[in-house]
């Protein structure tokens, strides 16, 4: 069995996007919906503690939000701030060797093991080395954050849930020892699990009120009345769970343009080409190409940011071909920004397709070009891609003189 | 796509003409200035000749029209 640690920053996103007003975090506040996002539309996001004392609770729509609490304070969500500052709290836990799975901004997980040894070398008993570890991870975070550690994901989340900033709570054994901290758990906490956040009400309907109950139940009557994902849960509450997937660890490179007015258009396209020159000649990159960026900008008038993330086909290294896949991504900005950012999200193999210090040989982009020709026609047909034959080109007669043909 | 295809095919085209052969309106819109006109004739020597009067108008909605009047069958055809 795993010793999973799980670190829960409360409110992460509602916190970063608050920003220097703290003051917010006082009185009933929420993340308002982020309609750029194309995600669930006119749902509030985290919610302060004041406003959950009124009955809002994340991803509950804007209207009954504020039916329930009609001084609910709205703050415009910032997913590149949030983004930015989840990134940077996750390279510092990778710093201490842990390799981490963040399960959303606020809430990532680590396998203990591998650092017991580490940083609970001079120290015996399971729990004197994983709080060596939890020290270790809090020096690293330096920002104050609830610890759970327990044999299986599920329990350890179920764990940071329960415990005080300067007091973790440590589930140290197997699974028997896992399902035993869960049973006096309310079910509620399932809804943590996308896959199972319809589940706890239809549980509480049946009378089933913690997970201790639920595991209980015969797996066979769980699966005829809720199915897999009855399966899920009851597999969830007896201490089990998947194991973890760690995120390849990763570096942080980012550039970022504070436009001296506020900028659209061409502004920004040429803003956007100097970013992406100065991403690419950073040394850091050490000839490697770009698999994946992403794009963010604060807007002016205290609009908030936008951030959108963009994967390149093949992974390249070509400034001008980087400019083409982004360029088209600044006209779906809401309004004129004041600071444009530019950051890698994954690398690809070294480059060696960069940009020629000559022109490129002709069958070099003779080849680029059908391959071009190739993916277009697998995506759209056939009639993808046609060339204009002029055939008698100077006819009286317009009909006479070009005629469409296959692309060869 | 099954062979090759022609491009500026001519499309039909509802024209309104006045006695001397001018377009006066071309789909229902009013002719505003007519810019250029030009006879083409061309396979005389065929049991199929051609033999078409060019009307280039700019109508009142503001667009320019390339409009043929086809002298052997009497129809009208817009052409780019």
């Amino acid at each position: 069995m795993g010793m999973v640690v799980c670190v829960l920053l409360p409110r992460f996103q509602l916190t970063v996007a608050a920003g220097g007003r703290a003051e917010l975090l006082r009185v009933p506040a929420a993340l308002a919906p982020d309609v750029g996002s194309g995600g669930p539309k006119e749902m509030v996001g985290e919610v302060s503690l004041a406003a959950e004392a009124f009955g809002v609770h994340p991803g509950m729509r804007l209207g009954e939000a504020l039916a329930r609490c009609p001084r609910l304070t709205l703050v415009p969500p910032d997913p590149a701030g949030v983004a930015e500052a989840w990134e940077r709290l996750l390279v510092r836990l990778e710093s201490i060797g842990a390799a981490v799975e963040p399960e959303r901004p606020g809430l990532v997980c680590f396998d203990a093991r591998g650092l017991l040894k580490l940083y609970g070398a001079r120290v015996v008993g399971d729990r004197e080395r994983i709080e060596r570890v939890i020290s270790a991870a809090r020096r690293a975070l330096g920002v104050p954050a609830r610890y759970g550690v327990a044999p299986s994901r599920f329990a350890a989340v179920a764990a940071a849930t329960r415990a005080r900033t300067r007091r973790p709570v440590i589930v140290t054994g197997g699974r028997q020892e896992a399902s035993a901290f869960l049973a006096e758990l309310p079910v509620a906490l399932l809804r943590a699990r996308p896959a199972l956040a319809e589940l706890p009400e239809a549980l509480e309907r049946l009378g089933i009120r913690t997970l201790g109950e639920l595991v209980a139940l015969s797996p066979d009557a769980l699966a005829d009345r809720l199915g897999a994902a009855g399966l899920l849960a009851r597999e969830l509450a007896g201490g089990g769970d998947g194991a973890l997937r760690p995120r390849p660890a990763s570096e942080f490179l980012r550039e970022s343009l504070v436009l001296p007015e506020a900028a659209s258009g061409m502004q920004l396209e040429r803003a956007l080409g100097l970013l992406i020159d100065r991403l690419l000649a950073r040394h850091e990159r050490r000839g490697r190409t770009v698999r994946a960026v992403a794009l963010s900008a604060v807007l002016v008038e205290q609009g908030g940011t936008w951030r959108r993330q963009a994967v390149f086909r093949e992974a390249l290294a070509d400034p001008l071909r980087m400019r083409l896949v982004l360029g088209p991504h600044l006209s779906l900005m809401p309004a004129p920004a004041q600071e444009l950012r530019l950051a890698v999200e994954s690398f690809g193999p070294p480059a060696s397709d960069q940009r020629a210090l000559l022109e490129d040989p002709a069958a070099a982009r003779t080849a680029r070009l059908r391959e071009a020709i190739r993916q277009a026609r697998a995506a759209a047909g056939s009639e993808a891609a046609l060339r204009v034959l002029e055939v008698d080109p100077d006819s009286r007669f317009p009909e006479r003189r070009a005629v469409l043909t296959p692309f060869e | 796509m099954s062979g090759p295809r022609r491009l500026s095919v001519p499309r039909r085209v509802t024209v309104v003409a006045n006695e001397e052969g001018r377009p006066a309106e071309v789909d229902g819109t009013s002719i505003d200035a007519v810019r250029e006109s030009w006879l083409v004739e061309d396979r005389w020597w065929t049991d199929r000749p051609l033999h078409r009067r060019y009307w280039e108008v700019v109508t009142t909605a503001g667009r320019d029209e390339v409009v043929f009047h086809d002298l052997v069958s009497g129809r009208w055809w817009r052409q780019r």
